[in-house]
């Protein structure tokens, strides 16, 4: 007997998205197994991922080239990273956790010393020479940066919580929150935007896997969920009506 | 009619999930019925025209954050600047910073090569480097030293036995690179660890939520246009699909007759159609809101 995996996988990415589709209805069985699913394999996947394509030939591969061949040699200085994610792992050893300090120690002030010069350069040095006004350049580009000079500089007043926002600080700042609800606004436009593709892209998988080249995987998995979802909501009425009877046998 | 408009305010919810669901399903299954004419915006275009600038021979690095969750809005967007790429002969490199870039890298690729419209091989038109770990890390080292951080391809063939690897030692030795993204590590990313600093032309196709927070880079020209979403990706393809077909002599393109516009031009109808109801329940629901309250004063 031969196995098609591509219609099995077919099969398995029907019942996973309508699992998930059906929190929509509700909460049930069939959610609560695709979610645990999810993040389970989400994890054994990053976790394999990491060690294999990162600690088996960057650090180990380094340290042991006799035994590990991922073209590198033996560097003794990756001694160093090996220690300090042994320290990490002794989070778990309640008596040693204290070690695991030192690695995270390194690792945000590692992450604050890289982040600080790059933040300010393309972040705020760019941002604000950009912000500025260019008069050779069309009116309509001229009106564009503006009001985008306005909008950057009522933002900030905004965020100035030294001085009382009255008079005319409060106007600007006022003018600020009008600019931040235009950004929020389009913020979430946009999020929509995404979430209705993603939308579209489950669709579409679930019409092609509804041919008879996949042995109509959406209608029938379709079909047998509403059912399993109708007899469990059934039960879980019968039970719930049981239930209130004995309450009211006891309160008579 | 007032009486009606506060009950549609108290409509189950489940009622709006249905009516969002047939509104992307029905343009799906029936396309004809609903077609809305896709007009490029600035940004894409400028996309189009960076890209266009590009010559034989010159070499453009592609980074791929993103997978199987975000594939409807930035696969099409990948296939398509294949496309563009190598009907203008510049050299591809590809590298991968989710675990599931790589994934998503390969399956665009295939397509390409399944298309039978370029004669490509790998190692001499493209390479694929595997997924590395450390996102913003991972970004700094292809900027300083490419060689050290990949010294094999994901077939394991080592760099020194690529050819199109001769020249390549830091980013500085690409003409030009694109981010395609989902999140962090990102266009963000690319700009502030890499491309600033080297003064390496950039630019990202990404998720329709990460385009607010992209904008300021491409009004400063940090970024060389934006391919915002599946609209974005809907106006590149349709830029580089007339680009194809009105090339008569392209030494690059073998097959004419599989030149097809992609995916995104489709799916925008449902996406349109999906955007009005959403404004009219946003209407509605305000205007339900806006009556109960008075009547409850």
């Amino acid at each position: 007997m031969s196995f098609n995996f591509e219609i099995i996988g077919a099969w398995l990415v029907v019942l996973m998205t309508l699992s998930i589709f059906s929190y929509l209805y509700g909460d049930n069985i069939f959610y609560k197994a695709a979610e645990h699913i999810f993040v389970g394999i989400s994890a054994g996947y990053i976790f394999a991922i990491t060690f294999w394509d990162q600690i088996h030939p960057n650090l180990l591969g380094r340290l042991f080239p006799s035994y590990i061949d991922a073209g590198y040699e033996l560097e003794l200085s990756y001694i160093i990273p090996f220690i300090l994610g042994i320290f990490m792992i002794l989070r778990l050893v309640p008596s040693l956790s204290w070690l695991a300090r030192i690695s995270i120690a390194y690792i945000v002030g590692m992450a604050a010393g890289l982040k600080f010069y790059v933040f300010i350069n393309s972040n705020i040095l760019i941002q604000i020479k950009s912000s500025a006004i260019d008069f050779n350049g069309s009116t309509f580009d001229v009106i564009n940066q503006i009001i985008i000079l306005i909008g950057v500089f009522s933002g900030l007043i905004y965020f100035f919580f030294s001085k009382e926002h009255k008079g005319t600080i409060g106007k600007i700042s006022k003018l600020g929150i009008y600019f931040l609800m235009i950004k929020f606004g389009a913020s979430f436009g946009f999020a929509v935007m995404g979430r209705i593709s993603l939308l579209i892209g489950r669709f579409e998988e679930l019409l092609t896997y509804s041919s008879s080249e996949f042995n109509y995987a959406t209608p029938i998995v379709f079909v047998i969920m509403i059912i399993a979802l109708g007899f469990w909501s059934f039960q879980d009425k019968k039970t719930s009506l049981n239930q209130d009877d004995s309450v009211n046998k006891i309160t008579r | 009619m007032k009486k009606l408009l506060i009950r549609l305010g108290n409509v189950d919810r489940r009622w709006i999930f249905l009516l969002i669901g047939l509104s992307v399903l029905i343009p799906l299954l029936k396309p004809k019925w609903i077609r809305i004419p896709i007009e490029t915006t600035l940004n894409t275009q400028v996309v189009f025209d960076e890209i266009s600038k590009l010559e034989e021979n010159d070499k453009i690095l592609i980074s791929f954050a993103y997978g199987p969750s975000t594939k409807p809005e930035i696969h099409p967007m990948t296939i398509a600047l294949f496309n563009q790429l190598f009907s203008k002969g510049v050299k591809v490199y590809i590298v991968s910073l989710w675990p599931d870039g790589v994934i998503m890298a390969k399956d665009a690729m295939m397509q390409i090569l399944d298309s039978k419209v370029f004669n490509l091989e790998d190692g001499k038109h493209y390479v694929i480097f595997d997924y590395k770990v450390g996102g913003e890390i991972v970004i700094k080292n292809i900027a300083s030293d490419f060689r050290g951080l990949y010294m094999q391809d994901i077939n394991k063939i080592s760099v020194a036995n690529i050819s199109m690897m001769e020249d390549i030692k830091s980013i500085e030795d690409f003409d030009f690179v694109f981010d395609l993204s989902a999140g962090v590590p990102g266009n963000a990313e690319w700009v502030q660890y890499a491309c600033d600093s080297k003064k390496v032309p950039l630019s990202s196709g990404c998720t329709s939520i990460m385009v607010t927070d992209a904008i300021p880079y491409v009004e400063s020209g940090q970024l060389k246009g934006i391919l915002a979403g599946m609209p974005g990706a809907a106006e590149y393809e349709n830029l580089v699909y007339d680009f194809m077909i009105n090339q008569n002599d392209n030494k690059f393109i073998l097959n004419y007759d599989k030149i097809y516009p992609g995916k995104a031009t489709s799916r925008m109808s449902s996406q349109s159609l999906a955007h009005v109801l959403m404004v009219l329940l946003i209407l509605f629901g305000n205007i339900s809101y806006y009556l109960l309250r008075k009547r409850r004063n």
